[in-house]
This record gives C-alpha cells, structure tokens and sequence, in this order.
C-alpha cells in the first residue's frame, strides 16, 4: 500500500515533467520544472516520515524513537536553496531570449543549428 | 598533513568570493589573479597526486573532524588525485587562454564562476558523500549554465536555456534516486552504501541506480539527456568549452560510475551495465554521425566528444578489469587531446572571427603552428598509432573481445572510420585548399601550451606504459569496491 505522500510526491513529478516536455512557452516549461523540485521535496521529506512521531526538534523527551528522520529535512532545505538559484538564473535567461528573440514560444527560438 | 588536502576546495571557494572585492582593478588584474589562483591549485593538486601515488594509500579528509557517516569524507584516491590534477591543470591553462579569448564584460563574474566550475568538478570526484555529491553537481551545473549563457548573445542564452532545463531534469532524476537509496538503506555515505548494498530490494536497486544513472547522464552527455552540449559547446566562451569536455563531463561519468560500481555484488548491477552500454553505443553512433554533418568545426568537435564518453560508459559497461582500465584511460587520453583541440580550435575563431569550417582553408599557411597541433589532434582522436587515443581504443578493443562483445569491435572501429572522414576532411581543408588573407602572428604562450599538449599526446603514444601503470591505479581504486569500503574509516557502533 502505498502512501498517499508518495502518490502526491509522484504526482507532482510528473505533472512537472509533461509541463517541460509538452510546452512551448518558456514561461511555462520553468514553472514545470519547479513543479518537478516541488515533488522531488515532498518525497525527500516522505521518506522520513514516521506516523505518529514527532518534528525532530531536540527538547526534553526527544529521542530518536520520538521523532521522524531529520536528515531528509535537511536534504531538502539544501535543495531549496539550489532549486532557488537555478530558477533565478533560468528566468535570467528566459528575459534575454526574450530581448533577443522577441518571443518566448520555443519553436521560434532557434538560432542555433547542426 | 594530510588536511591539507581539503584546501583544494576551500581555495577555489575562498577565491571566488574575494573577486568581488579586487574588480575594479581591471579586467587584466583579475584573469591574472584567475591564473595566480588556478596555479596555486595545480601545486596542491600536483603535491596530492605525489603523496598519493608515493604512499599508495588515499588521503581521506573528515569535515569538521565528524567520522562517516555522521559526517562527510573526502576521499582522493589514486583516480581522483590523477584527475583532480588534471582538472587544475587543464584550469589554469585556460586562464592563460582566457587573457587572449574572454572579451565580453563583466570579467569578474567570469572569474569567479571559473572558479566556482573547478571547485565543483573537483568537489564531485573527491567527495566521500552521495549528497554532497548532489551539491557539488549543481555548483558545477549553475556555473556551467551561466558560463554558457555568458557571452549573452541570443545563441548563447538559447544554448544555456536548454542546458538549464536538461539539467533540471537530470537534478530531479538524481534526488529522487537518492531518496530511494536513502529510504532504503539509512545512509548517504558511499562507502556504507556498499556495504549494504546487498540487503536493498533489488528492484528498489534498479529503479533507484535507473534515477541515478539518467541523472547524471545530463554531466556525462549520455544520450538522450545530452541534446544540450553541442549547443552548449558552441556557444560558450572559447575557453569553457575545454573546460567542459576535458573535466566536466569526466566528473559526471566518474560519479556515475562509482555510484553504480558500488553496487557490483548485488542482482541489479546487471541491469544497470545493460543500460550503460545501451545508452554508451546510442551517445557514440548519434555522436559520430551528427559530427558528419557539420560546418561549425567547434561544433564537430562537440559531437566527436560526446562520441568518445559514449565509448567511455561503455568500456565501464562491459566492467572486467580491463575494460575498466581502458576506460579510465581513454578519460585521461581525451581530455589531453580535446583540451588540445577545443584550445586550437577557439583560437582560430579568435583570430578569425568564427569557428565555420570556411575560417579553416588553408590555415597550414596561415597559422602552421594551430593547424600543426590541429592536425596532431585529429590523428590522434581517429585511434591512429604513435598517438594516445590508439592505445585507448586498442585496449577497449582487447577487453571487448575478451568477453566475447564482438558487437563493442564494430562500434569502436566503425566510429574510428567516421572519425577519419570528418577529421581528414578538415585536414585536407586546411592543407590542401588555398585560403584568402596572409600569415597571421600566433601566439607564443598560447603555442607553447598547445605544443607541451602535442608532446603529451606523442610520448603517451610512443611510450605508453608509464602512464598506463598510474591509470591502472586509478581504475583499481575505482573497481576495487571492497578496498574503497575498507580505506574509509566508518564510525563504529552506528547503524541505519
């Protein structure tokens, strides 16, 4: 049986992935790959999760048997942050195709060729 | 003492954040600062390799003084001491070239995402950690995504667009990958990943190394995650673009391969290694004949780099301990003669304008000493003997047939013969054709490197078996699972 944060985990993945690979507007493409991060975080945390445990913040009483896992909390803080930057740097780009190309429909943006 | 070794992350780090305090001194004061610093590297890195290679045993660095898993390790092995050398080497060469190619402002972002691109390759080859490992591919992949855009022309942010969303992908891939190890085993350190490799359900094993592998097939320019590069190698500045194919992709691929070869003693390792030589044989033929058909030469060279990692994954596919030295080999011997080429190659366009083919017609004239090194390359790339590369793809070959791949033989020579017609085509361009315009002055600091290249690619090829002993080392340390689990000094007492 498997969990239903999982399901939403996949889920999100894979909505993330159809957006990046069916669009056409760059706009759209990015917000599908944060979508896809979304999804990639929501599993990371999925997978420390324990029912019935508590957040693993260290006070009294607080023991490894309490809480859920905090390395997968970790993790995701982390690639939070990388997610961030990519982003900001794609939508840097995204801007400059725009002043160069007029467009953000993919299909008009080909300057380069094979 | 051993400590020190650590500084071959801190420097470049530290260094990258001090280029913003030294930018208005001019765009020549800070590529020199680039050059001073990438120098230093290369002194540390050269005294790493001495200390590896004289003791035999890896330099292990623990973060913080926290022992594995608890904390994060650094391993530097024989492979990661030769090509973390190679990767300052290769660094600080560019720096040279940069002072030449790099003319688009602002210089002191490209200094310190240079920096930051070295500091990340560096980082995935030592690190001891599957999720630093993740942090160090995407210090990589953002620099190597705004290097590429860097020049801002519509090209450049077209290829650099592609590359980020490639890339995004790849990332995902990559982490859910490790939240399937992670879930299943308790621990991201590598070593003890192996150790308990073989207690992880092996279809969760597939699927997760399946994730890893096209994960990291976006770093490794593996086919189909790989349509970014020739874009990419296009565009980027001249001296990126070696960066790219002589220590990028290698970080990808070792990565890849260490992560698969941890799991050597378990069922799905097969599995894996049928995907590896799939997706190898797939990167060198779509590699080979799209280079075909090209009139960008930087751009041929692109695909016929992508071609020589497909050869690289599937010498690592076939995995017998011959193939895997001859896989480690062909990395070291490409990047020699691509950071030759790609350096070549960009300072033509320099010279010229543009890397089209046109640029080429009688270069031998023109500029004898870059069509020299050139054509010293291309031989070299075809697998002729007296060369590098042959002794590359003679050994891949031998390991091949010794398993009986006789379908392997038939890729490496019919990719060798593809090479021949591309690359004796540009040749016979070059000396044969009467080309427009005079003698051009070539550089002497630029000549002098692409000629230590040249007598690099000759005594590898005449006198092989020196070096052929260090890369031995370095793909055992890559091979030998057990010796890699048993070098790293695991805290004892704690289990996942």
């Amino acid at each position: 049986m498997i969990s239903a944060y999982y399901f939403g985990a996949i889920s999100l993945i894979l909505i993330g992935l159809y957006a990046v690979l069916t669009k056409r507007n760059l706009l759209k493409i990015l917000v599908g790959l944060s979508i896809m991060e979304t999804g990639v975080n929501l599993l990371l945390i999925s997978v420390g999760y324990v029912s019935g445990r508590t957040a693993p913040i260290l006070t009294e009483g607080a023991t490894p048997q309490t809480t859920v896992d905090p390395i997968p909390q970790a993790l995701v803080l982390t690639a939070i942050v990388i997610g961030v930057a990519t982003t900001a740097l794609a939508l840097t780009v995204a801007i400059n195709l725009y002043e160069k190309y007029k467009t953000l429909d993919i299909e008009k943006i080909r300057g380069l060729r094979g | 003492m051993m400590q020190y070794a650590s500084l071959l992350i801190a420097l470049p780090l530290f260094s990258a954040f001090l280029v913003p305090l030294i930018k208005r001194a001019g765009k020549k004061v800070i590529l020199y600062y680039l050059s001073l610093v990438t120098l230093i590297q290369t002194g540390i890195a050269a005294w790493v390799f001495k200390e590896v290679y004289t003791s035999g045993n890896p330099i292990i660095v623990i973060a913080g003084g926290f022992k594995p898993p608890v904390g994060i390790n650094l391993y530097i092995g024989h492979f990661a001491a030769l090509f973390i050398l190679i990767i300052a080497i290769v660094s600080f060469f560019m720096t040279v070239f940069s002072i030449k190619a790099i003319d688009v402002e602002p210089i002191d972002k490209y200094a310190m995402l240079f920096l930051l691109l070295m500091l990340g390759a560096t980082g995935m080859i030592a690190t001891g950690d599957i999720f630093n490992l993740f942090v160090f591919m995407e210090i990589t992949a953002i620099s190597a995504y705004a290097l590429t855009g860097y020049n801002k022309t519509g090209e450049a942010s077209e290829a650099a667009m592609k590359y980020i969303v490639l890339g995004g992908i790849g990332s995902s891939f990559f982490l859910v990958g490790i939240a399937l190890l992670y879930g299943s085993l308790g621990t991201l350190n590598l070593a003890q990943i192996a150790m308990l490799a073989s207690k992880i359900n092996p279809t969760v094993a597939q699927a997760a190394l399946t994730l890893l592998v096209f994960g990291l097939a976006v770093e490794a320019e593996l086919f189909p995650l790989n349509a970014w590069a020739p874009d990419a190698y296009q565009a980027s500045p001249h001296p990126v673009t070696v960066m790219f194919s002589a220590f990028v992709v290698k970080a990808g691929i070792y990565a890849m391969i260490r992560i698969v070869y941890l799991f050597k003693d378990t069922q799905a390792f097969m599995g894996i290694l049928n995907l590896l030589l799939i997706l190898g044989t797939l990167t060198v033929i779509i590699g080979e004949l799209s280079a075909l058909r090209q009139t960008n030469v930087k751009r041929m060279l692109a695909y016929s780099s992508i071609a020589q990692i497909g050869l690289i994954a599937v010498g690592f596919g076939v995995a017998t301990p011959q193939a895997v030295d001859a896989a480690v080999f062909h990395m070291l011997n490409h990047a020699i003669v691509k950071t030759l080429m790609f350096l070549a190659v960009g300072y033509v366009a320099v010279k010229f304008g543009s890397p089209q083919i046109e640029n080429f017609r009688g270069l031998g004239k023109r500029m004898p000493l870059t069509a020299f090194t050139i054509t010293v390359g291309a031989i070299s790339i075809v697998g002729i003997p007296l060369f590098n590369i042959f002794w590359s793809k003679f050994k891949l070959l031998l390991a091949a047939l010794q398993v009986g791949k006789t379908g392997i033989v038939a890729l490496i020579l019919g990719a060798s013969l593809v090479e021949a017609v591309y690359y004796f085509r540009l040749l016979h361009l070059m000396w044969f054709e009467e080309g427009k315009g005079e003698k051009v002055e070539e550089d002497l600091t630029l000549g002098i490197i692409m000629l230590l290249l040249v007598a690099l690619i000759v005594v590898i090829g005449v006198y092989p078996d020196f070096v052929w002993g260090i890369v031995q080392k370095a793909s055992a340390d890559l091979y030998n699972v057990a010796q890699y689990v048993k070098n790293v000094p695991l805290l004892q007492g704690v289990s996942p």
